[in-house]
């Protein structure tokens, strides 16, 4: 199951193994020998297809900054599952249902809004609790089926994403 | 030559500065015994030059840089403390003449020029009118100021190329290049109320444009008692956005007479100026001759350039001067020993125009070795935002001769790990190694003409290859499942019956 | 332990010969296995294609952890029936890795027939369940099947082993606390339905997937009611309304990284301890096996010479050296661990049997694996033997081998005639796995012998009613009998009918005893208990 490795907005999927001694990395169909070993200075040496230098990583979050070869570079890692999930096209994440009865406190967007993961769509509240409901993935906002102030039941759909908005 | 501190009127020195200037004036105020003073907002309260400062003092603004800019907290806080004298670096309040009076009105010594001097060279119409004056070579230009009415018939005739710039700017913003005399109304429209919106001050001069220019600067030193030597010249010809990146000393340009006409005239406009402090003198050279362009007033950026082809240290001699020392050397006894660069280290992203770039340092390892000195102003932990300048340090080196310093510089490049956020560094690496840079024939629209430096390349598959393979082993995922494997079956490897 | 001195010249001519006539089985062989796994005609490739399916050796690169081996088990299962229309079974078992836990694997294959269940594939998936139960080996279930074939239904719905025990070895393996997933990648109709149902999790994708007990037409035809698929059994149905499905998924390849995050979450078990040592690759070149083996299965040659190109090291510790020389048992590492052999050396007799039976009580007693490199011609036959009790001596060491507590391994490595086959740990005695060279014979009495027997009777009756044959009219009565025998002692035959779990290059036999041992160790090793051993 291959993981992601985005470079200047180039995607490039690896696997990793481990070896008798070391790794190996799966790349575009080559299984390529590697190692890693602490250096003299706080760093590491890696040793790639028998060939030693030293490198420096850093990780911010899904975020990795590497010196090598005399450059850095910011690579942007990607887990299998986020990559296929967001490969989602039409779907239950498409449809929002409310998780819950309950009413409207505020609407964020409107019908052909762009919307990213994870941005707020609309407020509910319910069981005296008000719970944001979020985007469940990018993409256009393509109904939303409630003003504030209404009221619903468990299981009504609430608002419709599409990946393109409509012609 | 050893300086005895102990007769001058000041003891400490408060630092109006932050970053990489800050370090390095603390540096010689704590070598000369001197207790040395920072303020700092609270965005940098982790970076080195308050962790180096014998007294920090946090000083607030309605943004960090408004903090910096306010002269008058800045002076309170020297006098809390008991400073003597306020450095102020370079930019913010370095060449604000009010601030200067201000500073002197408290009782405390300015480490610069005089107020009037910092009048009379800070407006570029004034300072180059003056120059004239003088008898040094300026441009032929036309000056908005001296007929508004007339301007733009008086712009016309001094030619095309010209260069519209504003009279306060600074920095290159506001300035426009006019190669079509039928564009030149849109472009006073355009430098004006960009001159406006930066500076406050919309009024404009137009100068003979040279193309692909050479910027050559003088470093001079003049004190108190009249003395006025210049330090030889540095070369600053590759910039971007007409911002230097890379300077140099000697130019690789001059001929030693050239050079020594240039830095005589320097020395001289400092002396006519009865210029007092460390100070820069700016030209433009190309089709063999050479033009004023503006003084500044103030200690540069690249001055270590000069400190290693020199020895001196500049920020020494400006609190000698600023202490009422005489000079107590002449012009024959400054060397000029090697090649020195500076390299300018900008957290910025060449590949898409420069843009400023932000983020955590989470990894900082500066290279060392013979020739090679960083200034440097950030520390790992602290966080890089849009809020100054996007200079983080500056690696100077210097050789035996050019090849030897770009040598050297190449392999501190390649040694320097800034981690966490986008850094010029391999851009810088692409540029030293580049055919014309290294013959020498650069100019300040170099990178223009050679915009491929810029492009970030994609790494040969080799180091890609490496590139993924250190991601991997350090992406937890991957190295988990990786480890997840047992033995046997990792040594097996992808056996198939 | 010390090295095995070999007594092979790999420059004779023997051996060269040997060596180009194993190439040649094992060319056979290999081109056969290819086929099997990989030929299929190009209209059920499209059709895959075209319902957005994975062809089932693309899901398995997928699920598998890169880097690691996969021993699939019987890859020619049902390969001599039903005319070929079900190469392997039309299904994919072994054991592999995933998530860095040994799991066992059962996936449908659905470009032969739909992945239709013929008697055979119920066969092949119970044994591959089987295994997990003895071995504690998680289960993935890639179900992609249309169920059963129903011409055959009578062959492999209602028996003790037929389709049934699939699900009740899953109940078997939920009670041993051995987790399963199932990831339901088409319809799951009928019995195929409690697959991922009686998973402990299961996922189940968007569009392709279904889990009913009845489908469309069904429903239609019993009750009259109009119903979609997606309706009746489809992933957000199951996900989110019915509870039957636990893990939505928008593509297949989702659907397995779901699945290899779920494995992740498995505890991993805590193995049984027996002696272990770093392994070590055999000394002597395990390809030079093909040189060893000879050409005429008829000749006899020293299992101390294959031995040698299977252990670590090339190191035996051999037991009894100079008593019942025709069976070889000495203590080596393979992979490391520490096991037991057995082997061959020509027909068993009694000192033989009592030897191995010896040998067996003291690998149970040191909780030691046992492996049986079967070249068995059988039990000594004839007055003197029988006279000494060949026979109670032949039942000690088959008392001693089916109630023998550790790991049991076999391997086929050349002849398998008569009782021999009982006393090595043939199938019937529950060896975790069992595994043919590909020029292995298994039979009750060697070919020839049969044909011959078969043969004289027709001879005894046609002369009592007077008739003499002639040699072309023996020749008639014999050649047919003696093909078919052929056809059905070959290994061929036996992992048609799944008697094996597969044919092995010899040279493969290390790993594939390395995985097997590993994952017998996931199962606590009980203490011995036999019955009656006739004295």
């Amino acid at each position: 199951m291959h993981h992601g490795f985005v470079l200047d907005d180039q995607e490039f999927n690896v696997e990793l193994s481990r070896a008798r001694e070391g790794y190996r990395l799966h790349f575009e169909g080559q299984v390529i020998p590697l190692s890693l070993r602490a250096g003299d200075d706080g760093g590491q040496i890696l040793t790639v297809r028998g060939h030693s230098e030293p490198v420096r990583v850093a990780v911010d979050g899904d975020w990795l900054h590497v010196h090598l070869a005399g450059s850095t570079y910011t690579l942007r890692y990607q887990h299998p599952l986020d990559r296929l999930a967001a490969g989602h096209q039409d779907g239950a994440a498409d449809h929002i249902v409310a998780p819950m009865p309950g009413s409207i406190v505020a609407v964020l967007v409107r019908a052909g809004d762009a919307v990213v993961r994870g941005q707020s769509l609309l407020v509910m509240e319910s069981m005296k609790m008000e719970t944001t409901i979020t985007a469940p993935r990018d993409g256009v906002v393509d109904a939303v089926h409630f003003d504030k102030g209404q009221s619903f039941d468990r299981d009504t759909l609430l608002l419709d994403l599409v990946a393109e908005p409509r012609p | 030559m050893r300086t005895d501190t102990q007769s001058w009127p000041f003891r400490s020195v408060l630092v109006a500065n932050r970053g990489e200037i800050a370090v390095r004036i603390l540096c010689t105020v704590r070598a000369l015994g001197l207790e040395g003073i920072v303020v700092y907002h609270a965005v940098d309260a982790a970076t080195p030059a308050v962790k180096l400062a014998d007294r920090a003092i946090e000083i607030h603004g309605d943004t960090p840089v408004a903090a910096y800019l306010d002269g008058a907290r800045i002076i309170a806080a020297a006098l809390a403390t008991g400073a003597g004298a306020i450095h102020p670096g370079y930019g913010f309040l370095a060449e604000n003449a009010a601030f200067a009076r201000a500073v002197a009105k408290a009782g405390l010594i300015f480490v610069g020029p005089t107020p009037d001097a910092i009048d009379l060279m800070g407006d570029k119409i004034t300072a180059r009118a003056f120059v004239a004056r003088s008898g040094f070579p300026v441009a032929p230009s036309a000056i908005e100021d001296e007929d508004p009415a007339t301007f733009v018939e008086r712009a016309r005739d001094v030619g095309a190329p010209l260069l519209i710039k504003p009279a306060a700017g600074g920095g290159g913003k506001g300035m426009h290049i006019v190669r079509d005399l039928s564009q030149l109304e849109t472009a006073i429209a355009r430098a004006r109320s960009e001159g406006q919106r930066y500076f406050g001050d919309g009024r404009l001069y137009a100068e003979r444009y040279v193309e692909n220019p050479r910027h050559i600067e003088v470093q001079v030193l003049g004190d108190a008692h009249g003395n006025v030597v210049h330090l030889h010249e540095r070369e600053c010809s590759v910039q971007r956005r007409f911002q230097k990146i890379v300077e140099e000393a000697p130019s690789p340009a001059l001929s030693p007479g050239l050079r020594q006409t240039i830095c005589e005239t320097a020395a001289g406009i400092a002396r006519s100026a009865g210029y007092r402090n460390a100070g820069t003198v700016e030209f433009v050279y190309g089709d063999g001759g050479f033009y004023f362009l503006e003084m500044n007033t103030r200690l540069q950026v690249e001055h270590p350039v000069t400190e290693s082809t020199t020895g001196f240290d500049l920020v020494r001699e400006q609190l000698r001067i600023a202490a009422g020392e005489a000079l107590g050397y002449a012009q024959t006894e400054i060397p000029s020993r090697g090649h020195a660069f500076e390299f300018r280290i900008y957290a910025e992203d060449p590949a898409r125009g420069f843009t400023p770039t932000t983020g955590p340092v989470l990894e900082l390892c500066e290279p060392v070795g013979a020739g090679i000195r960083i200034d440097s102003g950030i520390a790992t932990g602290q966080a890089i935002t849009a809020a100054f300048d996007p200079m983080l340090a500056k690696l100077i080196v210097h050789g035996r001769d050019r090849a030897e310093a770009i040598e050297r510089a190449d392999r501190a490049l390649a040694d320097y790990v800034l981690l966490g956020c986008k850094t010029n560094i391999a851009f810088l690496r692409r540029l030293l190694r580049h055919p014309a840079f290294l013959a020498g024939e650069i100019h300040t629209g170099f990178l223009d003409m050679h915009p491929q430096i810029a492009a970030e390349p994609q790494p040969e598959a080799a180091v890609m290859e490496r590139l993924l393979a250190a991601a991997a082993l350090f992406t937890r995922p991957m190295r988990d499942a990786a480890d997840a494997v047992p033995d046997l079956h990792a040594a097996m490897g992808a056996w198939r019956n | 332990m010390k090295r095995i001195e070999s007594r092979i010249n790999p420059a004779s001519a023997d051996f060269r010969n040997n060596a180009a006539h194993y190439r040649q089985v094992l060319d056979a062989f290999t081109e056969k296995q290819h086929r099997t796994r990989h030929d299929r005609p190009a209209r059920d490739i499209e059709r895959l294609r075209a319902q957005n399916k994975m062809f089932v050796r693309e899901r398995l690169d997928l699920l598998l952890d890169p880097g690691t081996p996969f021993l699939e088990l019987s890859t020619l299962a049902a390969n001599e029936a039903y005319g070929g229309d079900s190469p392997g079974a039309g299904c994919v078992t072994g054991i592999g890795i995933v998530s860095g836990r040994e799991v066992m694997i059962n996936a449908g294959d659905a470009s032969v027939k739909g992945g239709a269940w013929y008697p055979l594939s119920v066969k092949k998936t119970v044994r591959a369940l089987d295994i997990a139960l003895e071995n504690r080996l998680p289960v993935v279930h890639l179900c992609d099947s249309a169920g059963a074939f129903l011409p055959l239904q009578a062959e492999l719905f209602a028996d003790r082993y037929y389709a049934g025990r699939i699900f009740r070895n899953q109940c078997q393996l939920s009670k041993l606390n051995v987790p399963q997933v199932a990831v339901v990648l088409g319809h799951c109709t009928a019995g195929g339905a409690y697959v991922p149902a009686l998973s402990d999790y299961n996922v189940i994708v968007r569009g392709n997937g279904a889990i009913f007990l009845a489908g469309p037409p069904l429903v239609k035809a019993a009750t009259g009611e109009d119903v979609t698929v997606d309706e009746l059994g489809g992933c957000d149905m199951h996900t989110s309304v019915s509870g039957v499905a636990d893990y939505p998924a928008a593509t297949e390849e989702e659907a397995i990284a779901i699945a290899r995050d779920i494995v992740a979450q498995f505890r991993r078990p805590e193995k049984s301890r027996i002696e272990w040592q770093e392994p070590e690759d055999p000394w002597y070149e395990p390809v030079e096996l093909y040189g060893i083996l000879p050409a005429d299965i008829k000749i006899q040659f020293d299992m101390r010479e294959v031995i040698a190109r299977m252990v670590d090291g090339s190191r035996f510790h051999e037991y009894q050296p100079g008593y019942g020389k025709t069976l070889v048992c000495g203590y080596a590492h393979l992979w490391g661990y520490k096991v037991g052999i057995l082997a061959n050396n020509g027909v068993l007799f009694n000192d033989s049997a009592l030897k191995g039976t010896h040998f067996i009580e003291l690998c149970n007693q040191n909780r030691t694996p046992l492996v049986f490199l079967q070249n068995i011609t059988g039990f000594m036959v004839g007055r003197e033997y029988e006279r000494q009790g060949i026979t109670k001596d032949g039942a000690k060491m088959l008392m001693a081998v089916s109630n023998s507590a550790v790991p049991k391994f076999t391997v086929m490595c050349n002849g398998s005639f008569g009782a021999g086959n009982y006393g090595m740990s043939g199938r019937a005695f529950d060896s975790r796995l069992l595994f043919s060279w590909p020029h292995a014979q298994i039979s009750v009495m060697g070919a020839e012998q049969a044909a011959n027997t078969l043969a004289e009777v027709k001879i005894r009756q046609l002369a009592r009613s007077g008739q003499t044959l002639t040699a072309a009219r023996i020749a008639e009565i014999r050649d047919p009998v003696l093909a078919e025998f052929k056809r059905k002692q070959s290994a061929y035959w036996s992992t048609s009918e799944i008697w094996d779990d597969g044919i092995l290059d010899p040279v493969a036999t290390r790993n594939a005893l390395g995985m097997g041992l590993s994952a017998a160790l996931n199962t606590p090793i009980e203490d011995p208990r036999y019955g009656i051993f006739r004295m």
